[in-house]
């Protein structure tokens, strides 16, 4: 990897942070875990003229257990971090899955969940090198009104991949973002836009601050296909979160993601599961009202048919391991004593 | 140009005073600096894994994605400083013996990687030996005996720990 | 395994000599070099498929601080007849071709020139496709090569047509691979240093210094000892890296001009450019079998993408040819392989040399035979298997051949007549069998290795060698070799290697040659030093020498241990003699044969596999190797040989493919490029058939390229089992599978 020339400064607070961004807006770069941003510098898709390291503000990392029984975690916690709290392991099982989906170990160890959720799109004509770029014409990310990847697009369907967000749209997440203007609560759900070029609501000034997940008490499962566990891109992911019984459901989120440029939540699907339940025949019935739902694919590796074919298998498998289990997480309670921000017990 | 800073990084114990400029990686600066080149550059994009050291907690983490600037104030461990008193750590021991050993490129990136996983979970279980290895690629040795020799090695390292809490003296690795 | 009473450090474990350096970061690599003064290279590279170079500027490169040197086609080195070099010419024929290069003083100043270099191109058109470019019109990349076609090779043994017309059945069926990379753990790199104009060295790792000495030496108007060639330690070649690339003229040309050390290193995708990730191909077979399952005559057309340029591809049809001779008696064969010029890469080798991707077919052909005439794949491998002492229609002899063996014993260890048709859904078995010559003459008139044996006064010994080992582990093999008919341990050998100024020669390690033939020069070596100190000892016990043991460290007459001296007091006795005689063994070895090798291996293997009709996912779950490596010198390494093999060849069967669009590789990364890791490694039970080959070195021949030509028909074979079908094109990835997976599904359904 050879890096263009940037300057970087780390700031001393969140507002010194606010302040750089509304200062140099799109010219700047959150420098987090890095592990995708510096890579794409390589490449010279991104090319900020100042990386803001925001790795070590203490405000920025740590989970902390809300009074309600939810999670609060801060922008810049490392993935690994996230994993191994053990609140996770307790009342978010499945988000702890979705977490641990991401990359590689080595990934997780540096990566951060607000880098996973700003994480840009990606395909195969414009994730490479500028000279391999070169041999050809641009597209919607770079200087040309194209897209390669589906010529008849008229915007940017690069893949949306990151593996922790669909299971926090099933969770009900929301993302707490700020810049010197305010602050703003976005559900997690409405930050996606389907631009796979700008992929999401965040204004060049702003930053990622935390993720709030509300208590769960939902069966969930999360489930992600890719050829090569450990470490790799999903071919198709799935989260499912029910409320209610198997006879009587309340509420069901079902989100896809790796298939398009945003995550996409199957509504078809979920109505046939809060009118008819969870049942085999229902569960049938969704796999197969999910082909509604299912907008532009964006097929890279595969072959067109292939990932649609993929998504009822998917919704069959995850929405049967929900109705197999019997009961979501304990109803949770605010614990004394749990680590606080920035205190991680995993690691010694 | 962007002007270079003097970090004050900690390596294997001891303590450098390094300038960089703010594209250098930190893997440039153990390798071309230090001259430890047994952290090797690899993909030089966070894939392939031969870059692998550990942070001051332990943790396997990619030299080649990370900025030689961040890590003022910090510590590192390479696979220079996994021996002690010029005795392989069991789990090199475990490599040699086991045949996880080949071309010898990857090799630094594995031990560091499966240090990893030993600095941060005593006793992980064979899908946690996976995880910390798969952000690692071996052609030669296809992570067969990788995986044997990691799995062995922490087998001895929790006997070892059982005889020496029992007060016993230590077994010498089996055969 | 038989182990021989009377061998004392050949069988045994020895865990590799180079080891402690490996684990401890101690070893060095080429990228690791670091010499004063040196540049940083950097290669400018045509982005265009097809055209001609009208300008090249190089004025603002020129102006960038720090660069030190610039080459471009004026710059050409003597061009090497039958290979394609880099700059040499002004027509582009891929993206990606090489065009000039900058050295600098740093990464950045290189970079920036590189970018800075203005090509101007007029564009020719191109074509990619294979069969495209053997049709009449196609545009044209070569005027000495009318219809594209690079190279075609014809053979024929006995009356084919004849046999096919007396069989009873004529099966035929075709299949394809595309293009893979070896994804090497170093990357390409290479240090020339080209100061003083009579001499270069060059640090790159390699599977023969000899090779690249040969190639560099012509190229700059050198002798092949004004070129050294320092090869350290080879982070994994898998057949890709025995001859000289673009990348080594063009470090030693910068070098030149600049006078000063160069380093080329590979940046990113320029891997998969360097790599040369070329080289899909088609494969059409045709067998003629009787009614009882005998086969009798066989025919193969093989259709070669040969890219761009001929580097050294037209050892390919030389390569793969012998294979249909080596498995199965039959009365007639016919070969013909094409390459076929396209603008995409040039086509290099990968793990397993074209030869696993061609047996992805051969394969799964011959278990389409067998089922076709109604048998077991087991018992039709065994029905037309060849045996010791058969005769190829080539005129080769099989000295030892453990073929029957391996097949039973795969069998029998899997379990194979419990599993066999009768597995549930979505499971699969198969079997697929395989040979290899372990060396293989033709090359030059001569298929040389030799070794310098050099006994130290205390008992310790120094080998000169010029094998490099790049991870198979010849090193340690050479020196169990040399220990064992010295009566030493093998630690107590030195190994020398990796320097041409000092190092004997040594064709280098490739065609599966490490083992027999340097293992045979070695044990020549050994024993002309032995030979020396015999005199010493005979007279000493007053024994014939014939009755005198090296066992041990120790030396005595035959069942008398106790009358023994110490190894290192005969060695000092021998110095201190009148005669002073300081102990040096040298030896060679070089095939006797014409063409081909003296030993071939032989091995069966049979692969357990899960489809998953959802994904179309393929997970193996149990490969059983049965390889007849006539004896096995230091196990484990077997095994660590064999597992690397499993694992490559399960990954170019399921998952490797380098995905091409209009001549640019679409996952030129280690992230995209889907090599599988730790995850999804299967169990491998290995089964070593000792046959004792009686040219081999202790009876050894090879295991570093055998076992790869089973594993991949073997899982393809399983496959096919699981999902009802074969899937005729390679790697079998998910989608195809699911494609005949819902094939199936629909024809049960209509059968319903």
């Amino acid at each position: 990897m050879h890096l263009p020339r940037f300057e970087y400064v780390r700031p001393d607070s969140v507002a010194h942070v606010l302040t750089l961004l509304g200062e140099w807006r799109a010219r700047a770069s959150i420098l987090a875990g890095g592990t995708d941003l510096l890579a794409s510098m390589g490449q010279r898709l991104a090319q900020p003229k100042v990386l803001i390291g925001i790795r070590y503000l203490p405000q920025l990392a740590g989970v902390e257990a809300a009074a309600d029984g939810g999670l609060r975690i801060a922008a810049a916690t490392t993935l690994s971090d996230l994993e191994h709290h053990p609140l996770l392991a307790e009342r978010f099982p499945t988000l702890k899955k979705a977490i641990n989906a991401v990359a590689s170990r080595h990934v997780r160890n540096m990566a951060t969940l607000g880098g996973n959720l700003a994480l840009p799109t990606r395909c195969w004509y414009t994730n490479q090198t500028e000279t391999w770029r070169n041999a050809r014409s641009g597209c919607f990310k770079t200087d040309a009104q194209a897209c390669h990847v589906l010529a008849t697009s008229d915007h940017c369907v690069a893949t949306s991949s990151a593996d922790s967000v669909p299971a926090l749209i099933a969770h009900g997440a929301s993302v707490i973002l700020a810049s010197v203007r305010g602050q703003r609560t976005v559900p997690l759900a409405d930050f996606y836009r389907e631009d796979g070029a700008n992929p999401t609501v965040l204004a060049p000034d702003e930053l990622i601050i935390a993720i709030d997940v509300p208590p769960c008490a939902d069966r969930t499962a999360f489930i992600k296909v890719t050829p090569r566990e450990g470490i790799d891109f999903g071919l198709g992911t799935i989260a499912v979160a029910v409320a209610g019984s198997n006879r009587r459901v309340e509420r069901a989120r079902i989100i896809v993601n790796a298939l398009g440029s945003h995550p996409m939540p199957l509504r078809a699907a979920e109505a046939v599961i809060r009118e008819q339940g969870l049942t085999e025949a229902s569960v049938e019935a969704a796999a197969v009202a999910a082909r509604a739902d299912l907008g532009e694919i964006t097929n890279l590796w595969t072959p067109a048919g292939y990932k649609r074919r993929l998504v009822r298998a998917l919704l069959r498998r995850a929405l049967d391991d929900v109705r197999r289990q019997k009961r979501g997480p304990a109803p949770a309670l605010p614990a004394p004593g749990l680590p606080v921000a920035g205190e991680v017990s995993h690691a010694v | 140009m962007p002007s270079k800073s003097v970090i004050r990084l900690t390596v294997n114990g001891d303590l450098h005073e390094i300038a960089v400029s703010p594209m250098e990686t930190l893997n440039q600066v153990i390798r071309d600096g230090l001259r430890l080149t047994g952290t090797k550059r690899g993909c030089t994009s966070g894939s392939c894994g031969v870059c692998t050291i550990n942070d001051e907690r332990g943790q396997a983490i990619l030299s080649c994605i990370s900025l030689a600037v961040e890590w003022d104030g910090r510590s590192i461990t390479t696979v220079e400083g996994v021996e002690r008193d010029g005795k392989l750590h069991p789990l090199q021991q475990a490599f040699l013996e086991l045949g996880a050993v080949q071309c010898g490129v990857c090799t630094p990136g594995l031990i560091m990687s499966a240090m990893g996983l030993l600095n941060t979970n005593p006793h992980p279980d064979q899908r946690a030996i996976d995880e910390a290895l798969a952000g690692a690629i071996c052609r030669c040795t296809g992570h067969i005996k990788v995986k044997k020799a990691v799995a062995h090695a922490i087998q001895q390292i929790a006997a070892q720990a059982a005889t020496q809490a029992a007060g016993a003296e230590p077994h010498g690795p089996p055969a | 395994m038989a182990r021989r009473p009377d061998l004392h450090a050949v069988g045994k474990n020895q865990p590799r000599l180079d080891g402690f350096a490996k684990l401890s970061g101690r070893s060095e690599f080429s990228d690791d070099v670091q010499l004063p003064g040196m540049l940083r290279g950097r290669v400018v590279r045509a982005g265009i498929s097809h055209g001609r170079i009208v300008n090249i500027d190089i004025s603002a490169a020129l102006r960038v601080r720090g660069v030190k040197s610039i080459v471009t086609v004026d710059d050409k080195p003597n061009p090497i007849i039958g290979m394609y070099q880099p700059l040499l010419n002004r027509t582009v024929r891929f993206i990606g071709q090489e065009i000039a290069a900058v050295a600098a003083t740093d990464d950045d100043a290189a970079f920036e020139a590189a970018s800075l270099v203005k090509v101007q191109y007029e564009p020719l058109p191109a074509v990619m496709d294979l069969e495209k470019a053997l049709v009449p019109g196609a545009p044209q990349l070569h005027a000495k090569a009318p219809g594209n076609l690079a190279w075609e090779a014809n053979e024929a043994f006995d009356e084919p047509d004849a046999v096919f017309a007396a069989s009873d059945r004529i099966i035929e069926s075709s299949y394809a691979s595309n293009p893979s990379h070896n994804c090497y753990a170093e990357f390409h790199v290479c240090v020339a240093d080209f100061s003083r104009a009579d001499k270069l060295t060059v640090w790159s790792p390699t599977q023969s210094a000899v090779l690249f000495q040969k190639t560099l030496a012509t190229a700059f108007g050198l002798t092949e000892g004004n070129v050294r060639m320092m090869t350290l330690n080879t982070g994994g070649a898998f057949t890709g890296r025995g001859m000289a690339r673009p990348h080594h003229f063009i470090a030693a040309l910068l070098s030149r001009k600049a006078r000063r050390p160069v380093k080329l290193r590979s940046y990113s995708d320029e891997e998969f450019m360097m790599g040369r990730a070329g080289g899909r191909a088609q494969y059409r077979f045709r067998t003629g079998v009787m009614r009882d399952g005998r086969l009798r005559a066989l025919e193969a057309d093989l259709l070669v993408d040969a890219g761009a340029y001929i580097e050294t591809q037209m050892l390919f049809p030389r390569i793969t040819a012998p294979f249909f001779h080596l498995l199965y008696k039959v009365d007639a064969i016919r070969y013909r392989a094409r390459l076929v010029y396209t603008n995409n890469l040039p086509y290099e080798w990968h793990h397993g040399g074209g030869i696993a991707q061609m047996h992805f077919g051969w394969g799964q052909h011959l278990d389409l035979v067998a089922r076709e005439v109604g048998l077991d794949p087991v018992e039709f491998h065994l029905m037309n298997a060849v045996e010791k002492g058969h005769t190829t229609r080539k005129g080769v002899t099989f000295a030892s051949c453990g073929l029957k063996e391996c097949i039973q014993k795969a069998a029998k260890k899997a379990g194979w007549k419990r599993k066999y048709g009768k597995l549930p859904p979505n499971k699969g078995i198969g079997i697929a069998i395989g040979a290899m010559a372990s060396g293989a003459k033709g090359l030059y008139k001569h298929d040389t290795s030799a070794a310098f044996i050099k006994v130290g006064e205390d008992g310790t010994v120094s080998l000169l060698t010029g094998i490099p080992d790049m991870g198979q582990g010849s090193h340690t093999t050479m020196a169990i070799i040399a220990a064992e008919v010295l009566g030493i341990e093998p630690v107590d050998v030195t190994i020398i290697a990796g320097d041409t100024d000092v190092t004997p020669f040594d064709l280098g390690a490739f065609s599966q040659r490490g083992t027999f033939t340097t293992g045979n020069a070695v044990k020549a070596a050994a024993e002309d030093a032995r030979s020396q100190l015999l005199k010493v000892a005979a007279a000493r016990f007053d024994y014939k020498p014939a009755q005198v043991v090296f066992r041990a460290r120790q030396v005595y007459p035959k069942g008398r241990p106790e009358q023994g001296i110490a190894f290192k007091q005969l060695v000092y006795d021998t110095l201190h003699s009148r005669e002073g005689r300081a102990v040096m063994g040298r030896g060679f070895y070089n095939s006797p044969k014409e063409v081909g090798s003296m030993a071939y291996s032989f091995g069966a293997q049979i692969a357990e596999v899960t489809v998953d009709p959802d994904t179309g996912f393929v997970r193996v779950d149990r490969m059983t190797v049965a390889h007849d490596l006539g004896r096995a010198i230091n196990p484990r390494v077997v095994e660590g040989q064999i597992d690397g093999q499993v694992f490559s060849g399960m990954s170019q069967v399921l998952y490797e493919e380098v995905l091409m669009d209009d001549g640019q590789p679409l996952n030129p990364s280690r992230l995209e490029y889907k090599l599988p890791r730790a995850f999804e490694v299967p169990e491998v039970d290995h089964l070593l058939i000792e046959t004792i080959d009686p040219y081999g070195p202790f009876g050894a021949k090879e295991v570093g390229e055998g076992p790869i030509v089973c594993t991949v028909p073997a899982i393809a074979n399983a496959v096919a089992m699981a999902v009802g079908e074969q899937i005729r094109e390679m790697p079998i990835s998910p989608w195809r599978v699911l494609r005949a997976v819902s094939r199936q599904q629909d024809q049960d359904d209509d059968a319903a």
